[in-house]
């Protein structure tokens, strides 16, 4: 009649891992697949612009219809960020680098030091490069009183300050995955090139490089993603010739109320985004990845 | 059944003129009204409501009974667009004066910065049958959100009989308009132009056509706003047609036109209302403008190379106006407070500050004669407006000159969301094309 106690116990056991889970796992279906699934209905419904309500009409045009419409769009966000992510690595390598092998005692100080900036609202620190960077501004004032550039030479509108704008942004994205990566670098493994007779080059280029892949992927990714969806910074400081997937899917939404079209657009961006983070999964595996989160 | 019968004659129900053109499905009225939050809302309070509704006509909102139903709260809460309303120091005198003549708080907020996202704000609160916390915003006859709202029935209608300094003072150029026949649901805020500004240091030869907008000789230097119904309309001047009287086919050519502009690069940007900064920073030296913004600008000794052309192709009139939404919790007080800017000793505190086009031609007396308490009120902004009453008075652009009014020219009138959407196709791929 009753169960003998033991299976009983390896019963429970068994259920444990998912009981723990169970809050994680509700609050993930409730706040992140639901909503999802909800963004995906939209791509096939119509929406009223007038009363924002909508209905099931099973429409499959408007995905690819939007797609269709904003690949340049889409194009130039992956240039874009792509560039942006490029330049943050160059310069955050050395940065990162110098901290985790040269830091010292005072590692957490010159960390401090990078993040300080970033305290500062995002949109506030966009809002301050468009005014140094305006027509009229100190640096370009500067600039064409010495005759430096060409009196016509501006930089707001261009994609320039565009790419410039996301690798300023998102630059601690990039620089702290790197560092955490050179951290955990074991030093008896740098001392054991040296005896062997590597020169510094060498046991850079073929111990701390391989190393570091793991932070350099997770830093690219951490960057890339949101930097391939930003609408901030070419709303602020990008011109008429390079506007980016982000504007459109805000624009569509909030001004133009066309919920479908922007939830396809959404969907597009969000599969880009799952197809490198699952590349990164197949290659470096993915146990490395919670790591730099 | 019997209330969705009746559901029919309600002032909730949408205009299925709305819903044409949006998709190719018919639908069935009560698919209709079961899709959106308001049929369903008032399908409840058409339920919960009927016995009642049919003893008296108290429950049409809007009604005369349902208005002599009203109390003051003593509070409203207004939603407005940025610098648009008398300042100083921080304080609205005209706002200080209602509340002290009449004990009604007012909350000011400038919360509007385009129609379009403004109404997607309010929107869901209307849906649901809620209170915005708005108890009068201010919308634009030029873009589609004004005519939704009322379509929807989701502004309340005003009292007629409450308008008495509006009977008596509005001017011919906003009263009883064409997007609001008989002041059903609206009156004026404050009307302007749009048209064209330039930094008169670099433009030596602006001429006096709109084809300044459209010049190589400031490739990279022109400023274009983002709005489409703003951007189309300035388009079709410059191709020639009257913006009211255009078809499709006159919307393509000035497509065409704007996309011509923005590929030879003349174009630096397409801006919201953040264009003047960028016209006073440099950026840009010639853009598309709304003729109150120069006209502040000008004042101010330091943006004195700034200056307003009214092209001979006409400048695109719009009028801002204010309307009670639906489910508002104190439209008494909203009442009270619209029909208050319609004296023209308040109008004249107003316009002092913000130079759009007055809507009440008597302020310009008083301007120049104040006689009751904005005389203390005008004499105190002096110092911060920085200039004589007299000079704004006298401006034909705060003031329009008959002339001015003629070569003023009205936005085309959407008969139908399939328009609107036509439109859409033809000019948002401008503002947001890669």
């Amino acid at each position: 009649m009753s169960s003998p106690p033991r299976r009983h116990g390896a019963w429970r056991r068994g259920l444990a891992p998912y009981l723990l889970s169970l809050p994680a796992g509700l609050w993930l279906a409730l706040l992140f697949v639901v909503p999802l699934l909800i963004m995906l209905s939209i791509t096939l419904k119509t929406c009223s612009p007038a009363s924002g309500a909508c209905v099931m009409t099973w429409q499959w045009g408007e995905l690819p219809h939007v797609v269709n419409q904003y690949r340049g769009q889409f194009v130039t966000s992956l240039i874009f960020a792509f560039v942006a992510t490029l330049l943050d690595l160059v310069i955050s390598f050395p940065i990162a680098y110098w901290i985790a092998f040269y830091g010292g005692r005072r590692k957490n100080f010159f960390l401090i030091m990078l993040l300080v900036p970033f305290f500062v609202s995002f949109i506030i620190r966009t809002l301050v490069w468009e005014f140094i960077l305006s027509n009229n501004g100190v640096v370009l004032t500067f600039l064409r009183g010495n005759h430096l550039v060409p009196s016509g030479f501006h930089v707001l509108g261009t994609g320039l300050a565009v790419v410039a704008g996301l690798a300023y942004n998102y630059l601690p994205f990039t620089a702290l995955p790197l560092y955490v990566a050179l951290e955990r670098i074991d030093r008896r493994v740098l001392n054991a090139a040296n005896d062997l007779y590597a020169t510094r080059s060498v046991t850079f280029v073929r111990v701390i490089l391989p190393l570091a892949i793991p932070g350099i992927f997770a830093a690219f990714l951490l960057t890339f993603i949101p930097a391939f969806g930003d609408y901030v910074n070419q709303e602020i400081l990008g011109g008429t010739s390079n506007t980016m997937i982000g504007t459109v899917i805000q624009n569509l939404f909030l001004i133009d109320s066309d919920y479908a079209g922007g939830a396809s657009l959404s969907a597009v961006l969000l599969v880009i985004s799952l197809l490198g983070i699952w590349l990164y999964a197949r290659l470096l595996g993915s146990r490395t990845i919670e790591d730099y989160l | 059944m019997e209330p969705l019968d009746n559901q029919q004659n309600q002032p909730d129900a949408i205009d299925p003129a709305l819903w044409r053109g949006m998709t190719q499905r018919r639908f069935t009225r009560r698919q209709t009204l079961s899709l959106s939050g308001v049929g369903l809302a008032s399908l409840i309070l058409a339920a919960c409501g009927s016995p009642s509704a049919s003893k008296s006509s108290a429950k049409v909102v809007g009604s005369s009974s349902w208005w002599q139903a009203q109390k003051l709260n003593h509070v409203v809460n207004f939603a407005n667009w940025p610098y648009y309303i008398d300042l100083l120091s921080g304080k609205h005198p005209t706002l200080e004066h209602f509340t002290s003549t009449t004990g009604i708080k007012v909350n000011y907020f400038e919360v509007i910065q385009d129609n379009a996202s403004f109404y997607q704000k309010i929107r869901p609160s209307l849906a649901a049958g809620q209170y915005t916390g708005y108890d009068i915003v201010v919308m634009t006859n030029n873009n589609p959100q004004l005519g939704y709202l009322i379509e929807l029935g989701w502004l309340i209608p005003l009292d007629q009989s409450m308008m008495t300094n509006y009977d008596k003072y509005a001017g011919p150029l906003i009263k009883s308009p064409t997007w609001d026949p008989g002041n059903k649901y609206t009156m004026a805020w404050q009307s302007g132009w749009t048209a064209v500004g330039y930094n008169n240091q670099q433009v030596k030869d602006p001429g006096t056509s709109i084809e300044i907008l459209f010049d190589k000789k400031y490739a990279g230097k022109v400023g274009m706003l983002s709005d489409p119904f703003e951007l189309g309309s300035i388009g079709l001047l410059a191709v020639g047609v009257e913006p009211a009287a255009s078809t499709e086919s006159d919307w393509a050519k000035a497509a065409k036109k704007l996309k011509q502009q923005k590929s030879d690069g003349i174009v630096a940007a397409y801006y919201d209302q953040s264009y003047i900064q960028h016209l006073k920073n440099g950026d840009i030296t010639v853009s598309m403008c709304y003729s109150g913004d120069i006209f502040q600008a000008d004042l101010n000794n330091k943006y004195k190379d700034l200056t307003l052309l009214l092209p001979e192709e006409g400048a695109m009139l719009w009028t801002d106006n204010m309307c009670i939404p639906k489910y508002s919790q104190n439209p008494l007080d909203a009442m009270t407070l619209m029909d208050y800017f319609y004296d023209p000793e308040v109008q004249s505190v107003v316009e002092y500050y913000n130079d759009y086009i007055c809507p009440v031609p008597a302020a310009k007396q008083q301007l120049l004669n104040p006689t009751g308490w904005n005389k203390a009120a005008l004499a105190s902004m002096n110092s911060s407006v920085g200039l004589p009453t007299a000079v704004t008075a006298d401006s034909t652009i705060v003031f329009p000159s008959p002339e001015r009014i003629k070569a003023s020219k009205s936005y085309y009138n959407f008969k139908s969301q399939a328009e609107i959407d036509a439109w859409n196709n033809m000019f948002l791929p401008i503002i947001q094309g890669a």
